[in-house]
């Protein structure tokens, strides 16, 4: 395939989201890890309908590198999902030429570091367009306004 | 009852061997199991995107892949720099500079003490090739004196030897008629000769028989 910028090699690591904390509480560090198995390398383009065959959990995969962050899925008591990312690390292992998964993707787009991932695009407009699902838990009450839409 | 087949679960094939008691996980139906019931007639929804969204759709995500690239560049182009600028690199650049001095320094010494090593070797075999060389000088003199030597004397034997030049031919010429000599004789083996072609033993007397003796 001809391009006038060369591609890159895959390197086997990847910054991916590991899920820590308990039951109903998850928790994820953004980590860069080694890979075992053929997995998310976001930037390469995937079918969308590929799916896992087997079970897996991350941490089954090469070691962690190095913790780059983190991700707190439940939102705080002001209505925040807080995430915290080293962006000079991340600039680094991209340089190195490390793969991203989708949902760290979108949060870097999200962050500004990165262009906004079209998932998050797709995602809002299908939000706009569907009604919203009716969950059990309730959301928290607090100083910022309740969200709308749960899928959010 | 479905027979059991061996599964894989977080990579280990075989997990019959080790005891637990905990619910397996599921893995996959048995290849060779019949479709269920509830399964038997299902058709799988299949969702429609209208073409207009799958076309917004690619290209969002042709322009999100083209974006991603040629962020990965810079970033790539940005980490080459910083390797050269970047403290990190002042340092080890630092390091490298004291090290190379040391190394030559080093060198520096080794050769000198090998310098003088030679320079000790080569006086050595200066003398020696000198010496040598005398040698042979003395030997060539002597041999070509010898061979002059041996040169004059040739020369004197053939100057010894009567040659017939250009002025004594005429005596010569006048010597050799006067004086034929004769091959037509035999030799005994007691040493007597007979001339002539035609002589026999009885015909010469007793007292002219012995010629040649000496040998």
């Amino acid at each position: 395939m001809a391009s006038a910028i060369p591609t890159f090699t895959k390197i086997g690591k990847v910054i991916r989201l590991n899920k820590h904390g308990c039951t109903n509480r998850p928790f994820y560090h953004i980590v860069v890890q080694k890979v075992k198995r053929k997995c998310y390398i976001s930037h390469m383009k995937i079918s969308i309908t590929l799916k896992k065959k087997y079970y897996t959990r991350d941490n089954f995969d090469g070691p962690v590198i190095e913790q780059v962050g983190s991700y707190d899925a439940m939102p705080n008591s002001q209505h925040e999902k807080l995430v915290a990312v080293n962006f000079e690390r991340v600039q680094y292992w991209l340089a190195q030429g490390a793969g991203m998964s989708n949902p760290v993707a979108q949060l870097l787009g999200l962050s500004g570091f990165l262009p906004n991932h079209p998932q998050t695009l797709i995602q809002s407009w299908k939000n706009r367009r569907e009604p919203p699902r009716e969950r059990k838990l309730q959301p928290i009450k607090g100083i910022a306004p309740p969200l709308d839409n749960p899928k959010i | 009852m479905f027979a059991r087949s061996s599964s894989r679960i977080f990579n280990v094939i075989n997990i019959s061997c080790i005891q637990s008691r905990s619910a397996r996980a599921w893995v996959r139906k048995p290849l060779g199991s019949p479709m269920a019931k509830s399964k038997m007639f299902r058709i799988a929804p299949k969702k429609f995107i209208p073409a207009d969204e799958k076309a917004e759709v690619k290209r969002l995500y042709d322009n999100y892949f083209h974006q991603m690239k040629s962020l990965r560049h810079y970033f790539f182009e940005q980490s080459l720099e910083q390797a050269e600028s970047g403290e990190v690199a002042q340092m080890k650049h630092r390091l490298e500079e004291e090290e190379h001095i040391r190394l030559m320094e080093e060198n520096r010494l080794e050769n000198e003490k090998t310098a003088k090593l030679r320079e000790e070797k080569l006086k050595i075999q200066a003398e020696k090739t000198r010496e040598n060389i005398l040698a042979s000088l003395i030997n060539k003199e002597e041999e070509t004196r010898q061979y002059e030597i041996q040169i004059e004397a040739f020369l004197e034997k053939q100057k010894a030897t009567p040659f017939i030049q250009a002025e004594n031919i005429e005596k010569a010429i006048e010597e050799a008629l006067a004086n034929p000599v004769d091959f037509n004789f035999a030799i005994d083996l007691d040493g007597y000769v007979y001339r002539g072609r035609e002589t026999a033993i009885e015909k010469i007397p007793e007292e002219e028989r012995e010629r040649l003796r000496s040998n």
